[in-house]
């Protein structure tokens, strides 16, 4: 050896504390006292490894023939040492080559930008501080709803326009064509399909506006931090704060966040965070909400829709609450380290990604879950129940079996303001999924298409309109971007008049709730926010934590829903007089 | 130094951002990060990364197709920040 490499060596040489050192000298001597394994090993390092109980090497050590006296007078020095250091004799060996190590990295490197803060530090100084966090949270979510809802409203007239127009056409001109027009199965391609699938695909722009919004907080490293800042809350209730992150996959589905309870640690955590995920409002409600906000707060949308997120956010901090005090009791509650990610600027890449799957996700939803619940429930309405002539496919409504159904589940909601049996209906086929409520509403009001009601018009004419009316959409959604920091370049008001679904809901509403319409359509995006999960999100909950945590959510999911909206309704109603 | 981790996380009111602690106990990350793996090996703290990887394999839904939220693919996955817990000593 070299003389630089031994005045090394003699360099790296660092003394353990005086109890440990005189074991490793006698474990060395041991190992120096059995030349087979002092051949193969040098006798303070594997002193030092094996007094860490290094179990793998002291394997290896056993086999060795001379081997005896080294792992007798180990144990007599682990013995010795076990009344100072209990367990964690490993933990002072450790300890104290880190703090070599450390030592030598602040003698031997300069670092010139060691106390340096990182632009990702500063913004996070002020994101994430612990008065500023929340309201930022909040500002960024009413931003979020209020691009959702302002960029998407034009192109969302324009499907409107589309489906009820040339779609319409198109299909009644192509049944015509083959003698199928005018018939049942009319009917079931316009008031079924159509109508249901057509009613769910019109929100397209609006999901394709909130995945695109949600995908760059993703993106930048914000969704991270909103994690972080609504730890603070939920701790101070006896929460588990990283409970929250499942919550935050919630606002797109309530399955993933089920499945994401998994990175909490004990199964009361899971359960409890499992339970509570599916308030947070999914993606698949928001077209209820921009339907009935769009109806009955026409100017105050974009504020109705936050309030919907936000009160599922305070419905779950408080049931959580309740739950920590009753029936899932803890201690105390955990305590984390977290890796932010660096802030950045967003990726296009990623971004188109995440927007374009999410969206492509609900249209396949369209066309297979709604598409089929559709069909289903136009069947439901044409069978007749009740009603002397009634036939097949000419039956009024409400004497179908459909109706039969959901009208004598109508009283449960009549407290809540909305038991009329359409209203029920749409509710119970919610259960499927979120999006079909949107679609039972459209079918079960057999909304009259306003292009039934002009003059017929060519292919031609609608290929042109489709066009125009597309061309239209895109500048008044490049108009609503400045008017979303308060610059109206259109200069006049030109909100888009109610469609025929929005106004029979309308109507409908008022008579349900004896004029109370408002209220009553409130209560209602109250009670979707809150009541039982779809199916996929119950299937979730009985994998994770079993059918009677699973009867648990329904139920329970349900009664709080109920409560909510009759307070909404009932106590809306008191203070109005 | 070693208790040190232990002691700064619990006595942290919320999360701990891993940078800050670095900046708290004045070690570089990258030692830290041997640091926090070492008490990883030693089961005082858990890498949740790794506990949910490891549940991650059945998937309960039939009804979302290639949208499983089991699968890597399903569009509703967001990636959380890695988290790393301290494991209570009366724990099981």
């Amino acid at each position: 050896m070299t003389a630089p490499r031994l005045q090394a060596r003699a360099t790296l040489y660092f003394p353990y504390d005086a109890a440990i050192e005189a074991e490793i000298e006698r474990v060395s001597a041991a190992i120096d006292g059995a030349p087979q394994l002092a051949a193969k090993y040098a006798a303070r390092w594997l002193a030092v490894q094996l007094l860490e109980g290094d179990a793998a090497l002291l394997a290896k050590v056993s086999d060795f023939p001379d081997a005896g006296q080294v792992i007798a007078v180990l144990a007599e020095s682990r013995a010795r040492l076990q009344p100072i250091y209990g367990d964690d004799i490993d933990v002072a060996l450790v300890d104290r080559r880190y703090a070599f190590v450390h030592r030598v990295v602040q003698d031997a490197v300069v670092q010139r930008d060691a106390h340096r803060v990182s632009p990702s530090d500063k913004i996070d100084r002020v994101v994430t501080h612990p008065v500023l966090g929340i309201p930022i949270f909040l500002a960024l979510m009413w931003l979020v709803f209020k691009m959702t809802i302002d960029a998407s409203a034009p192109l969302l007239d324009w499907i409107e326009l589309v489906m009820a127009g040339p779609v319409t056409n198109l299909l009644g001109a192509l049944l015509n064509s083959v003698r199928l027009g005018g018939g049942w199965v009319e009917s079931l391609l316009v008031d079924g399909v159509v109508a249901g699938v057509g009613g769910v695909l019109v929100f397209i722009p609006v999901m394709f506006a909130l995945y695109l919004v949600l995908a760059v907080l993703e993106d930048c490293g914000y969704m991270a931090r909103a994690a972080m800042v609504m730890d603070r809350p939920m701790r101070k209730i006896g929460l588990q704060g990283k409970s929250f992150l499942p919550m935050v996959v919630g606002f797109g589905c309530s399955v993933p966040a089920i499945y994401a309870t998994r990175t909490l640690e004990n199964r009361r955590d899971r359960l409890l965070t499992g339970l509570l995920t599916p308030f947070m409002s999914c993606s698949a409600r928001l077209p209820v909400y921009v339907l009935f906000a769009a109806i009955f707060f026409p100017q105050y949308a974009s504020l109705a829709i936050f309030a919907m997120y936000l009160l599922g956010i305070a419905v779950a901090i408080g049931i959580g609450f309740l739950l920590n005090h009753t029936l899932l009791k803890t201690s105390e509650p955990s305590h984390f380290i977290m890796e932010l990610p660096p802030y950045r600027l967003p990726m296009l890449r990623n971004v188109w990604r995440q927007m374009w799957e999410r969206t492509a996700s609900f249209i396949r939803n369209a066309w297979t879950i709604i598409l089929t619940v559709s069909i289903v429930l136009w069947f439901l309405l044409a069978i007749p129940v009740r009603g002397e002539h009634a036939t097949f496919g000419a039956v009024a409504i409400e004497d179908s079996v459909f109706g039969a159904v959901a009208g004598a589940a109508a009283p449960v909601f009549a407290p809540l303001g909305f038991g009329s049996w359409q209203a029920s209906g749409a509710l119970i086929s919610g259960f499927v999924a979120k999006e079909v409520v949107v679609a039972t509403l459209a079918q079960v009001y057999r909304v009259e298409l306003p292009a039934a009601a002009t003059p017929p018009t060519t292919l031609l004419e609608d290929a042109a309109l489709v066009v125009t009316s597309f061309g239209q959409a895109m500048l008044d959604t490049l108009k609503s971007i400045p008017r979303m920091v308060g610059i109206d370049l259109a200069g006049a008001d030109d909100a888009a008049e109610p469609t025929a679904l929005m106004r029979a809901v309308q109507t409908d509403f008022a008579a349900a709730s004896g004029g109370h319409g408002a209220l009553a359509g409130l209560a209602f995006m109250v009670f979707v926010l809150l009541y039982t999960p779809c199916m996929a999100a119950v299937a979730a909950a009985k994998h994770e934590f079993g059918v009677k945590w699973m009867w648990v959510s329904v139920l329970g999911q349900f009664a709080v829903a109920w409560l909510a909206a009759f307070i909404v309704f009932q106590g809306g109603r008191w203070l109005l007089g | 130094m070693l208790w040190k981790i232990l002691h700064e996380i619990e006595a942290a009111q919320g999360p701990l951002d891993l940078n800050e602690l670095s900046r708290r106990l004045d070690v570089d990350r990258s030692v830290l990060d041997g640091m926090i793996q070492f008490w990883v090996r030693k089961g005082r703290l858990v890498d949740d990364a790794s506990v949910a990887g490891q549940a991650t394999t059945v998937c309960a839904s039939h009804t979302c197709g290639r949208n499983c939220p089991s699968s890597p693919a399903c569009p509703f996955t967001m990636k959380l920040p890695r988290t790393i817990s301290l494991i209570p000593l009366d724990a099981d």
